[in-house]
């Protein structure tokens, strides 16, 4: 009994969800409608619809998606992996905080996007190329957070497990990491919000497949049904990634410290 | 006999968190009296602040019901000062707007509330710091500018949760003296929270000890004060009908040691 | 004396590290110019863009649709954020809203909006609005919801009512984050700019770099993407350090970290 009545609010939960996006279909189709907006502008909802079982029956989703996921993919693992311990050489060391902080500050500046010029005259219109673009989008936030989270853990944390006689690692594991990862995983997540991004981008201009080369080819033919499609499932495959991977994390880490208030 | 001032009957507190239920309290009935000071010893964590809380209107009841001047609590108000057991003054204004705060939401006069703020920075030897920012100075001091703020608004029952324990030996001595003449010559009525067996005898016409959690008062033990408050520490010391009670107090803690 | 002026050197390190082995690189490798040029050639190209060239032009390009852009993400952002930090009931019916047009804001939306509005200003003013919101929005709700509790049931003790706390407790409060989030919404705003530029503008920073690629000039890209860097530190250095010194860091909430 009871756990039915769980369940029940678990699905009522769920279509609360939906319901700000039903709320907004039934604008765009209102607009669409109710002004004649030209189909080369904005297409209805069934259009759409319809674009999307084409698509995804011909596998052409399926494989433009394969190819920008699998790019997210190695760039956030690689980006972690360096980012992370960099950030805390950055944050917990004054000289390397000093001789690196105004530089990466520096590059946070110059977007990946800025260097995609030079790394097509590089690496050619290739996969190499937009991977180098993404990993370079990414790990910025990653240091950066990673940094900023080592530097706003108060002073005293680090000098009370230090007069308990605690080792340098060991502070790291018990004050550093656990007081830095509310701050990794936001980076970690921004990271991973503008490297998707920066990726799109990156597809629109190299054209070797992925969902930006997707969205930027329906262009050239005004396939405006295509370019919504394409664009839902750029939304929709980040939210699953970021939902389904990054929140559980974030959750964990932001609300089991109490930084959180219900 | 004074009328009544807050009335705690039946009350009990739980709170409720992911991994269940928690009660925070046992059964409590309270009544303080106008122009009384009560003080509260109790162990950790057997619910001290849970009831302050609930009296200063931040907390609703699971159970019980909280009256204050006959009228039930519903939320806080002007008339219950607190001072928390966290540092609750605000890191972005001075000393000077800190103390002056309750009273400009109080829209009293600028030149009135400069003569409170520079009799509590006074009181509170605070003179100097007036225009410092918290984080300048330090935990005791904070503690001082916390407890004048509440005073300077000036509230008919002022609720103080361990106001001194981050204040050093020497100074507590002088703010506890103060403030048990300001509670003789002002008639508030203050319900103080403390660890501290002397300063609950020292400060309180009655002390309630807690038994250890969930909390319920085990004990009420009337303070005699003689001649105009009789609260400094000089005579204290030196009076064995306090020590008497203060060994009394002591025992009955001791008892709950967690 | 020696450890005080090293100290002093330290930022500098990294970009000599560069320089040095980028001069080495192309001493002994000997690389076409159209890949790597050499560092003269970098200079030289620079110097003529800024005197002779369009360079001037670009850059005011580029500014003013940044700030148009930035401004009304901020305002937009902070409104909205502001709201649902308050009022957690807006904060949930709009949260899934929020999740899913952040995942597509930016550069996400040209292909679409460059039938409707074309290619120029609008468009980039769209786009980095679109990229600046979310940030914005996002930082004020956390650092509303992050905000301790206790002060403001100090103030409510104090007889304070909503507006009072909104205004004493809760806005400085959440303001460190809401300047983190301006100052990377800036920053992020600064990288939607070039993006839209590379793709839909014909005149700006964007467009040169994307010109650069076009008649194969290294030289130029890399030119534009340092100065790229460098008018996006400026800005944080002249726009927004000043209110951080005067407010946060002021008050003892954020370290005094950034150099000065
Ligand atoms: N917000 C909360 N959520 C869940 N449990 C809580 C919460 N606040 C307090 N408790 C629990 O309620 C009980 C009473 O807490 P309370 O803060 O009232 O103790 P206390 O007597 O003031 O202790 P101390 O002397 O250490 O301040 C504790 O066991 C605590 O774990
Ligand atoms: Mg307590």
């Amino acid at each position: 009994m009871r756990n039915g009545c769980d369940a029940m609010t678990r699905h009522l939960r769920d279509l609360r969800v939906l319901l700000p996006f039903a709320v907004l279909i039934a604008i765009w189709w209102g607009l669409k409608d109710g002004f004649g907006i030209s189909d080369k502008l904005l297409v209805a909802p069934p259009l759409v619809w319809s674009a999307f079982g084409t698509l995804i029956t011909r596998g052409i989703l399926a494989e433009y998606a394969s190819t920008s996921l699998s790019m997210i993919g190695i760039a956030t693992l690689i980006s972690f992996v360096v980012g992370v311990p960099l950030g805390f050489a950055v944050g917990t060391n004054r000289y390397a905080a000093r001789a690196l902080e105004g530089f990466l500050r520096y590059l946070q500046g110059i977007s990946g996007i800025a260097w995609l010029p030079l790394a097509i005259l590089w690496f050619g219109f290739t996969h190499t190329t937009t991977l180098a673009i993404v990993i370079y989008t990414l790990i910025v936030p990653i240091i950066f957070n990673t940094m900023t989270g080592v530097r706003a853990i108060p002073e005293n944390y680090v000098l009370a497990l230090r007069s308990l006689g605690a080792s340098r690692l060991r502070i790291v594991t018990d004050v550093y990491f656990p007081g830095a990862l509310p701050s990794i995983v936001v980076g970690t997540r921004l990271g991973m919000g503008y490297g998707w991004r920066a990726l799109i981008a990156s597809e629109m201009l190299v054209r070797q497949g992925g969902l930006g080369d997707l969205i930027f080819g329906a262009r050239t033919f005004s396939q405006i049904d295509r370019i919504m499609v394409g664009m839902i499932a750029i939304g929709t495959l980040y939210i699953v990634v970021d939902r389904l991977l990054v929140q559980p994390v974030e959750s964990m880490t932001l609300a089991r410290w109490g930084v959180l208030r219900k | 006999m004074s009328a009544d001032k807050i009335v705690v009957s039946g009350f009990r507190h739980f709170f409720q968190s992911d991994s269940g239920r928690v009660q925070a309290t046992g059964e409590i009935d309270v009544t303080i009296r106008e122009g009384e000071v009560v003080t509260l010893v109790g162990p950790s964590g057997c619910g001290k602040t849970t009831l302050l809380k609930a009296i200063a209107g931040f907390i609703t009841p699971s159970e019980g019901q909280i009256l204050c001047d006959g009228k039930p609590v519903r939320g806080p108000g002007r008339e219950r000062g607190v001072v928390f057991q966290e540092l609750a003054i605000l890191p972005w204004r001075t000393v000077r707007k800190n103390i002056a705060h309750g009273l400009e939401i109080a829209r009293v006069p600028k030149a009135e509330r400069d003569r409170t703020v520079e009799r509590l920075i006074g009181l509170m030897s605070l003179n100097g710091f007036e225009d410092r920012y918290p984080h300048e100075l330090s935990g005791g001091m904070r503690q001082r500018v916390a407890v004048a703020r509440t005073w300077a608004a000036d509230p008919d029952v002022i609720l103080m949760d361990e106001p001194f324990a981050a204040v050093d030996a020497m100074t507590r001595l002088t703010l506890q003296e103060e403030l048990g003449r300001l509670c003789a010559t002002t008639h508030k009525t203050v319900f103080f929270i403390t660890h501290s067996v002397e300063e609950a005898v020292f400060l309180g016409d009655r002390v309630l000890v807690m038994t250890k959690r969930p909390g319920t008062i085990k004990a009420t033990l009337d303070v005699p004060r003689h001649g105009k408050g009789g609260r400094d520490w000089d005579s204290f010391t030196g009076d064995p009908e306090m020590r008497a009670i203060s060994e009394q107090v002591m025992h009955l803690v001791h008892a709950e040691r967690v | 004396m020696m450890g005080r002026i090293a100290w002093k050197l330290l930022p500098a390190a990294p970009a000599l590290a560069i320089l040095f082995a980028w001069w080495v690189y192309w001493t002994i490798v000997q690389p076409p110019p159209s890949v790597i040029p050499s560092i003269l050639d970098v200079v030289r190209t620079g110097a003529e863009l800024a005197f002779g060239g369009r360079l001037a032009g670009d850059i005011v390009a580029s500014m003013g649709r940044l700030l148009g852009g930035v401004a009304f993400g901020m305002v937009t952002g902070m409104i909205a954020g502001f709201i649902a930090g308050l009022w957690r009931p807006v904060a949930d019916f709009f949260n899934p809203l929020v999740v899913f047009f952040n995942a597509i804001s930016g550069i996400v939306w040209l292909p679409l909006v460059i039938g409707w509005l074309g290619v120029g200003n609008a468009l980039a003013t769209f786009l980095i609005w679109n990229t600046v919101f979310f940030i914005v929005f996002q930082n004020t709700v956390l650092g509303i919801q992050l905000v301790p509790e206790v002060l403001e049931q100090g103030v409510r003790s104090l007889g304070g009512g909503r507006w009072e706390t909104i205004r004493s407790v809760t806005l400085p409060g959440a303001l460190p984050y809401i300047l983190s989030g301006v100052r990377s919404g800036l920053g992020f705003g600064w990288r939607a700019l070039i993006a839209a530029e590379l793709v839909g503008a014909t005149t700006g920073l964007g467009q040169l770099i994307f010109s650069g690629s076009e008649y194969h000039r290294a030289d130029i890209i890399i030119f534009g993407a340092l100065l790229i860097g460098a008018i996006a530190m400026l800005m944080d250095r002249w726009l927004l350090a000043p209110i951080e010194r005067r407010t946060v860091v002021r008050w003892g909430l954020v370290a005094a970290s950034r150099g000065r």
